[in-house]
């Protein structure tokens, strides 16, 4: 049963890798593709993360630690990238 | 109270990286959070604190929902607009603020403003073309 979920977390997590990097390659604007990008790196990963966790509870402390730093390294750097991009030649 | 949710933070990612809870290595862990500089900023509030750690923890199955949604429907209309901050916010709980918005994949913070504002840029879906036209037309 566990093993189900884990798998099916894992599953989410690939489906969702895939869904957001895509649109990467169509024409839209950069900031469009910070969306889709949050869904798979942020929520993707997250995803594989927990399904690892419920795989091997034993080693649970690095795999939280690794949750919390995917879920503010992904945000955050989203955040620059998109301060970045609105600025406009500005030092670049 | 910023100190002590700081240290908290600090032992906290200690006794994850470490996941040793002996009595030296706990020594250890508060030493090196003591030790660590840190910057001193104005106080806030026990309960913005608790109300904004509540708002992480509802946006992480909300952040899913939508990342469903915008799987299943396509939100392919994108526009900017401009949120107001919460009055009294320290820089601690505006960066939390701006996580939260961000971690959502409707919603990224482009840009904090020094009035007290968020430029925030969204996705949504379409609007039905008859509404749409009847907002162009004010006098029908």
């Amino acid at each position: 049963m566990i093993d189900n979920i884990s798998y099916g977390l894992m599953v989410l997590g690939v489906v969702f890798w895939f869904w957001g990097t895509v649109p990467l390659l169509g024409h839209r604007s950069v900031l469009y593709k910070l969306h889709s990008l949050s869904v798979s790196d942020t929520l993707g990963s997250m995803a594989i993360v927990v399904g690892l966790l419920l795989k091997i509870p034993r080693e649970w402390p690095l795999l939280l630690l690794a949750l919390i730093s995917l879920a503010i390294w992904n945000t955050v750097l989203g955040y620059v990238l998109a301060y970045c991009s609105s600025q406009g030649g500005g030092n670049d | 109270m910023i100190s002590i949710l700081d240290l908290l933070l600090r032992l906290t990612i200690w006794f994850l990286l470490t996941s040793d809870l002996s009595l030296p290595n706990i020594l250890i862990g508060i030493a090196v959070a003591l030790l660590i500089p840190r910057r001193y900023t104005q106080l806030s509030t026990l309960k913005d604190w608790l109300q904004i750690l509540w708002e992480v923890v509802v946006a992480i199955p909300q952040a899913y929902i939508e990342a469903v949604e915008i799987m299943v429907r396509p939100h392919t209309e994108e526009d900017i607009v401009t949120e107001r901050v919460k009055p009294r916010r320290t820089p601690g709980l505006i960066f939390l603020d701006v996580f939260v918005i961000t971690f959502t994949p409707k919603t990224i913070v482009l840009n904090h403003h020094e009035d007290g504002t968020y430029e925030v840029h969204r996705i949504r879906r379409p609007r039905r073309k008859t509404k749409a036209k009847a907002a162009r037309r004010p006098w029908s």
